[in-house]
Order: C-alpha cells, then structure tokens, then sequence
C-alpha cells in the first residue's frame, strides 16, 4: 500500500523515475557494512559536464561532479 | 666567476673519465664541425635520415604504448558491456524495437568518444545520426541533436549547429557506472521534448568489427498510442496491470527507467568500440612505423656505404696516381 501511495508523492515533487530509483539504490547502498559500503559507494562516482545549446551557441557549461547522494 | 672556473676545471677533469679512448672524443667533436666545408650535401642528407629514423621510432614506441593501454582498458570494458546487455534485453522483449517509427518530434542522441585516434567509429556514428536525421525530416517534423563526447560535437557544429539541443562531454573521467549513466539520461529527459529519442552508437562485435546500431526509445504517449491502434506494439495490451497505478503512470516510470537502461548500454557498448578501435589503429600504426624504420634504415645504409665506396676509391686513384 506504501508503494501505492508514494509513486505520486515523488513525481509531484519533481522527481523523474530515474532519480526515485537511484535515491532507493543509494539507500540501499547505505545499509551496507563498513568495508562494503566505502567500497559501493566509491563505484559510483558522477563526473560530466553538459552544455545546453541555443540558436546554434553554447550557453554557459555546467559542471557535475560529485558522489551521488553522498552528502 | 669562481663557479665558472671550477665547472671548466671539472669539464676538463671529468673528460678523460667518461670516455675509456681520448682519441676518439676529439675526432667526433672534431668531425661536425669540419664536415659541412669537406663534402656538404652528401653527410646532410645521411644527417636528416638519421633524424627521421629516430622520431619514427619514438613514435612507434608511443603507438605501441597505446595499444598495450587500450589492450589493457579493453578487457575490463569489454565484461562490463557484454553484462550490461542484459538491461535492454528484457525492455525489446515487452516494448519492442522500432526504428522505423514515424513521429513527430524526434531526438538523436549521437554517443561518441572524447578522444580520438580511434579508427572511424565516431565519424561514423555522425554519419548514422545524419542519416537518421535526413530520415526523419519532414514539413512539421523536428529533429533535435543530444551529443555525447568531445568528437561528435566538432563534428556536428560544422553543418547542423542549429539542431544541436544538449551536449555532454568528459563521460570516462571515472570508470563508467549506472549511477552516472542514469544521471545523464535523467538530465536528457528534463531538458529535451521528445516523442522517440533515438540513441546511435556503435556496437561491440569485436575488436575489428562495430556495428553502427540505432536503438530506439518512445515517449510514453506514444507507445500507448501505438498500443491501442494495434500497430507495432498491439500486444502490450495484452499484459495486466497490477497494482493501483494507471497505465499511463505505469509507462512513463518504464520508459524512463527503459531509456536509463538502453543508455547505459549504448555508453558502454560505444567505449568497448572505442578501446577495440584504438587498439588496431594502434597496431596497425606500429606496423607502418616499423615498415617506414625499414626503408629508411635500408636508404641510410645504402648512402653509407656509398659514401665509404667512393671515399675508398678516392683513396686507392689517389694512391695508384701517386705511385705511377
């Protein structure tokens, strides 16, 4: 029932399927033991930078750069 | 001032020492500097050759170098991609795979590498992407580009910079993972309107063959149009719904969790080609140097002798001219 209730909760605040799951992986991921866990959490590195492009012009790039979720 | 007599002291110290034969010190730091006025064209040319000799094997090292690092990256990539293809399977399975589908807002998503000398597999998944794009253009039709990596963005700005909506570079900073992956495709669905995105890369066979693939991806409208016109995917009705959630929320969360999963695929097929490209560009390169050291050692010998023939001759005609 919790699951039933909490599909809308996500996506109304903003959040795409993708973005829910990984919150759920990293929760997971959390729950592991210490030399586990460090481990697990350290595959996971997010590094890329994107450009969203205008007319033809790059606009500003931004940087992602960070273990996800791990603050 | 002190220093400088005390290194000129130390020069003239240290040269008995480093060399077992004086001798022989002062006849090669006598010859260069005789050599261009005695006989100029002939020792230049043997001057040069020697000189490229050298550079083509510092750049066969630096070739073999690279095959022996992409060799290496190869084989850790190659399991990960060969697993990762369980992710899509299941997906083609439910859904389907149809290139040919006919809507309105398409979205190229072009993965290529960021670095180069790779062989041509970024050059051709620009050139898949183009066809893709000239496929799909029609009267209220909109191709939109989303370019992965440094080479297919130089490539595309030359002719279509004006379809170019996201470009993503520095993927392979860190080993590639699902999280990043998912990530990216997460920053795609936000910020691209599409009714089909579909990804072009290049397919891992085998070290020498890629296959250029187009996998494709239908926003969740579409796929449920096509579903209850029985067109291409008339049989997902046939699938019951469990749980609370309508189908529409149902679609939405699978093609989004579906495009994840074919990038992350797609990413990682596109580095194993990459590795697998590298690695027989670089083979091949090395062969070439090697053949080119050949012909140059043959060409630098050759002129060698020569010159000893004619010096010897030179000294005989002299002599014989001198006795008779």
């Amino acid at each position: 029932m919790a699951s039933n209730a909490a599909a809308p909760f996500w996506r109304s605040a903003g959040m795409t399927y993708i973005t829910y799951s990984n919150l759920c992986a990293n929760l997971v991921r959390n729950c592991l033991k210490e030399p586990y866990k460090a481990e697990a959490l350290s595959r996971e590195k997010v590094h890329y930078s994107i450009s969203k492009w205008a007319d033809g012009k790059p606009q500003k790039p931004s940087k992602h750069s960070h273990l996800f979720f791990l603050h | 001032m002190a220093m400088a007599a005390l290194r000129r002291e130390g020069r003239r110290f240290a040269t008995p020492l480093i060399s077992p034969n004086p001798a022989n010190v002062f006849r090669s730091s006598l010859i260069p500097s005789e050599e261009p006025v005695l006989s100029g064209v002939r020792c230049i040319s043997t001057q040069v050759v020697r000189n490229r000799m050298k550079s083509v094997k510092n750049i066969q090292k630096i070739t073999k170098a690279m095959k022996m690092v992409a060799a290496s990256k190869l084989r850790a990539i190659q399991t990960r991609a060969e697993n990762s293809r369980g992710l899509w399977q299941p997906f083609t399975a439910l859904l389907g795979d149809t290139p040919s589908i006919d809507v309105k807002k398409n979205v190229i998503v072009t993965i290529s590498a960021d670095k180069g000398l790779c062989g041509g597999i970024n050059s051709t998944s620009v050139k898949i992407s183009r066809a893709m794009h000239k496929l799909n253009s029609g009267p209220d039709k909109e191709n939109k580009y989303v370019v992965l990596g440094e080479k297919a963005k130089a490539q595309l700005v030359r002719d279509s910079k004006k379809d170019i909506e996201l470009v993503m570079t520095e993927l392979q900073k860190n080993p590639l993972n699902y999280t990043q992956v998912s990530v990216m495709a997460d920053d795609i669905l936000k910020n691209v309107e599409f009714d089909a995105l579909r990804i072009v890369y290049n397919k891992f066979q085998s070290v020498v063959s890629f296959l250029p693939t187009v996998s494709t991806v239908l926003s969740p409208e579409v796929v449920e149009r096509e579903a209850e016109s029985g067109g291409k995917l008339g049989d997902l009705d046939l699938y019951e719904i469990e749980g609370a959630e309508t189908k529409a929320e149902v679609l939405q969360n699978l093609t989004e969790f579906q495009f994840s999963c074919m990038m992350y695929n797609a990413v990682l097929e596109n580095a194993t080609s990459e590795q697998g490209a590298r690695m027989s560009a670089m083979d091949s390169s090395s062969r070439n140097a090697g053949d080119m050291l050949d012909r140059l050692t043959l060409t630098y010998n050759r002129t060698r002798q020569a010159s000893i023939t004619t010096e010897l001759i030179e000294i005989i005609s002299g002599a014989s001219a001198l006795e008779g």
